[in-house]
């Protein structure tokens, strides 16, 4: 749950934790490590240059037994990350979003519940388009884990993973 | 009685490390026979974390190594994580199949990566159950050469719902001298570290 740039300003490379997020500015740039069934949502305001990265965990804050950790769910997590990024300084109707993760590692397919890579992905979607930020590229699913990082200078959003290689979306 | 992970007294703290002790000698024995070569294993380490930095302290989130995940089934629940550097998950292919420089991304060879894992995690459980009298079974092996985080986050989601800590038991083993070092990771639910910490009073009060 930080949110305060400051503190991280003499990095130029802002790392969240999981069920975390963080917000900033050009040069910085954010990432996060390890993506599996957890989504890494990048929101961009390109004008501003504004770049904010939150690591959700799970689809929803509803019905959840521990909820002081609101970044750790996408419909809450989500909303803060807008919330903070307008406090920043960015313009809400001109964030765009990019979505990476949602995979499912191992398949013990029985376990519905397993498959929370999926709902993760809905959630999210679900959410965006509730909250009218459109998702301009996306690299979700899949069975491997995911790094990302998003250059605030130019909206860019790698992904890399353990056997895929690197691409840019 | 309710007992609060975050607040485990310091008798707690040592029982679940001397019966970890216990498990992980046996694996590692058996690992050991099969690989025919000495082994060598640190008292294992036992930490309560928030769910959200388990990975990171596990290894490092983006860290790439050859991980064997179990669920474990019976009166006691929750999971066993083997994680291997990629050199260590070669060095027992090579072991094994006597080869040099074996791939460990080919199916054969993980295949034989998940049978480790299961032989450490089985044998590990096995004594545990034998020692607290308590049924426990590891499922079959599901293995994948990815980062830590992504291994784990799986897990950790399962259990977030229901816990804002987790216990984990944590031991590194090193085999043929330092060329090899693993960890096996042990998380249990709250229902049944509960009923393990219950066991571990009866038995000693």
């Amino acid at each position: 749950m930080r949110c305060f740039t400051d503190e991280f300003k003499t990095d130029i490379m802002i790392v969240i934790g999981m069920a975390d997020y963080a917000v900033t500015r050009s040069p910085e740039k954010l990432t996060t490590l390890g993506l599996g069934s957890c989504v890494g949502i990048a929101l961009y305001d390109p004008v501003t240059k504004i770049g904010g990265l939150i690591h959700i965990m799970l689809p929803t804050i509803e019905n959840a037994r521990y909820t002081d950790n609101r970044a750790k769910f996408a419909d809450s997590g989500i909303s803060i990350l807008i919330e903070e990024m307008i406090k920043t300084g960015a313009v809400r109707r001109r964030m765009v979003a990019k979505i990476a993760g949602g995979a499912k590692m191992f398949s013990f397919n029985n376990d519905a519940n397993m498959n929370i890579g999926e709902r993760n992905v809905l959630a999210t979607k679900a959410v965006l388009e509730e909250l009218k930020v459109p998702i301009i590229a996306e690299d979700v699913g899949k069975n491997y884990g995911r790094t990302v990082v998003l250059d605030t200078n130019t909206g860019d959003y790698y992904i890399k993973s353990a056997i895929k290689g690197e691409i840019i979306i | 009685m309710v007992y609060d992970i975050s607040q485990l007294t310091d008798f707690h703290y040592s029982a679940l490390k001397e019966i970890s002790n216990i498990g992980i000698g046996n694996a590692v024995t058996s690992l050991a026979t099969m690989l025919q070569s000495e082994v060598k294993i640190m008292t294992p380490d036992l930490n309560v974390s928030r769910i959200e930095k388990v990975a990171d302290f596990s290894g490092g989130a983006d860290k790439i190594v050859s991980g064997v995940l179990m669920k474990l089934f019976g009166s006691v629940r929750g999971y066993m994580v083997m994680l291997l550097p990629p050199e260590s998950a070669q060095l027992i292919c090579n072991t094994i199949i006597q080869e040099e420089n074996s791939d460990i991304t080919n199916p054969m060879n993980e295949s034989l990566i998940s049978e480790v894992g299961h032989i450490l995690g089985s044998t590990y459980m096995t004594a545990f159950s034998d020692f607290l009298g308590v049924d426990v079974f590891a499922s079959t092996p599901f293995h994948t050469y990815d980062m830590i985080g992504a291994i784990m986050d799986n897990i950790l989601i399962q259990m977030s719902q229901e816990v804002e800590y987790a216990i984990i038991l944590d031991t590194l083993f090193t085999l043929k001298g330092n060329d090899m070092h693993g960890k096996l990771l042990t998380l249990f639910d709250p229902v049944s570290l509960e009923l393990i910490l219950q066991k571990v009073d009866a038995m000693f009060h």
